[in-house]
């Protein structure tokens, strides 16, 4: 549990201390590299939580997202459309819903918690 | 426990993902690239600014003792204090008649009248902007061009073809433009090297610059108006 924390907070961390910085032009494929993640990430955490959590499927979903997600938004620049809201409202409506998942998830986990220490 | 350490690289990246991000959105640090001659030359610039607010402090105080004096003295003579200060307020705007040595500058045709090379009847308002910046770099304390003052928001401008300062057309040539200063010579020797004196050339007028030990400037005759400034309340 605490592990994946740890973790979180230890890149983070990390890229600061890193005096490593984007060029301007490209911030905006790192941010949507982030909501990739991000989105994965919750995907993850919900398939944990439902028990179909698979590793290859995870760990391959994750830079497979990236990499489509700043592929997009690269193809989009170079086509004069905006492709990258595409992945942005792709990823942010699944972020939502596998957060709602989660927390649906989590709350029942703990009233049935409750519920057995009651009785 | 497989589980465990891919939810952990991958919180990992994510987090040094979102890092660098922050990082990069965030304004760039802007490096103090100044060397040694640059940071002097700051150095001398606040002395001197120093020494003109520690000017401007003595000025106040000597004015505030004044009035500290003139209240214990005797209370009538206040006004006179007061009075002594508009009027040298007026004068530093440029309102009154001012006298003192100075700088002289005429401005005839280069050519003759009546030869086809002359265009205009007065040198154009950039002309006299670049003259009036010389004279003002070179240390003039005040500036008339043809007996009418300039002041703070006096300006040159292009009525028709015909060059008007305050508001009123120029008269026609010679034109002298007369300047006070501390230092007629100095002036005077800057003036006659000075790139005006060419550029009017190049429009077809003569510039002679003239030394003169007594000269009298005209006050500012309209009323001056501030229209687009307010007074700042001081807490």
């Amino acid at each position: 549990m605490w592990l994946p924390i740890i973790g979180l907070l230890l890149g983070i961390t990390l890229g600061i201390m890193t005096e490593f910085r984007v060029p301007a032009e490209y911030s905006s494929y790192l941010s949507i590299a982030v909501l990739a993640a991000l989105d994965t990430l919750f995907g993850g955490i919900r398939a944990h939580l439902q028990e179909t959590f698979d590793s290859n499927v995870f760990v391959t979903g994750f830079f497979f997202n990236i990499l489509l997600a700043a592929g997009l938004a690269f193809l989009g620049v170079h086509l004069g459309v905006d492709l990258y809201l595409a992945a942005i409202f792709a990823f942010g409506v699944r972020l939502f819903n596998n957060i709602a998942v989660i927390r649906r998830m989590l709350l029942s986990k703990w009233q049935a918690k409750r519920s057995e220490g009651q009785a | 426990m497989n589980r465990k350490w891919i939810f952990t690289f991958v919180a990992f990246v994510i987090g040094f993902m979102l890092a660098i991000q922050f990082k990069t959105t965030q304004e760039p640090v802007v490096r103090d690239t100044r060397d040694i001659r640059e940071l002097r030359n700051e150095v001398e610039q606040e002395r001197e600014r120093e020494q003109q607010l520690s000017s401007e402090i003595k000025k106040a105080q000597d004015l505030l003792a004044q009035y500290g004096h003139t209240l214990d003295e005797d209370h009538e003579n206040i006004d006179v204090v007061l009075d002594q200060q508009i009027a040298d307020l007026r004068t530093e705007a440029g309102l009154t008649e001012v006298r003192g040595a100075g700088v002289v500058i005429t401005i005839e045709p280069f050519y003759d009248e009546l030869s086809p090379n002359h265009m205009r009847r007065t040198p154009t308002p950039e002309r006299f902007r670049y003259l009036i910046n010389e004279l003002n770099v070179n240390g003039a304390d005040s500036i008339a061009v043809a007996d009418e003052r300039l002041i703070s928001t006096s300006a040159f401008r292009d009525v028709n073809g015909i060059t008007h300062l305050n508001y009123r057309r120029l008269p026609p040539l010679p034109l002298e433009v007369k300047v006070l200063t501390d230092d007629p010579e100095r002036l005077h020797n800057r003036m006659v090297v000075s790139e005006s004196v060419e550029y009017f050339e190049i429009d077809g007028f003569l510039l002679t610059v003239e030394q003169v030990d007594d000269l009298i400037l005209p006050g500012y005759d309209q009323t001056p108006r501030v229209r687009y400034m307010e007074e700042v309340k001081e807490g």
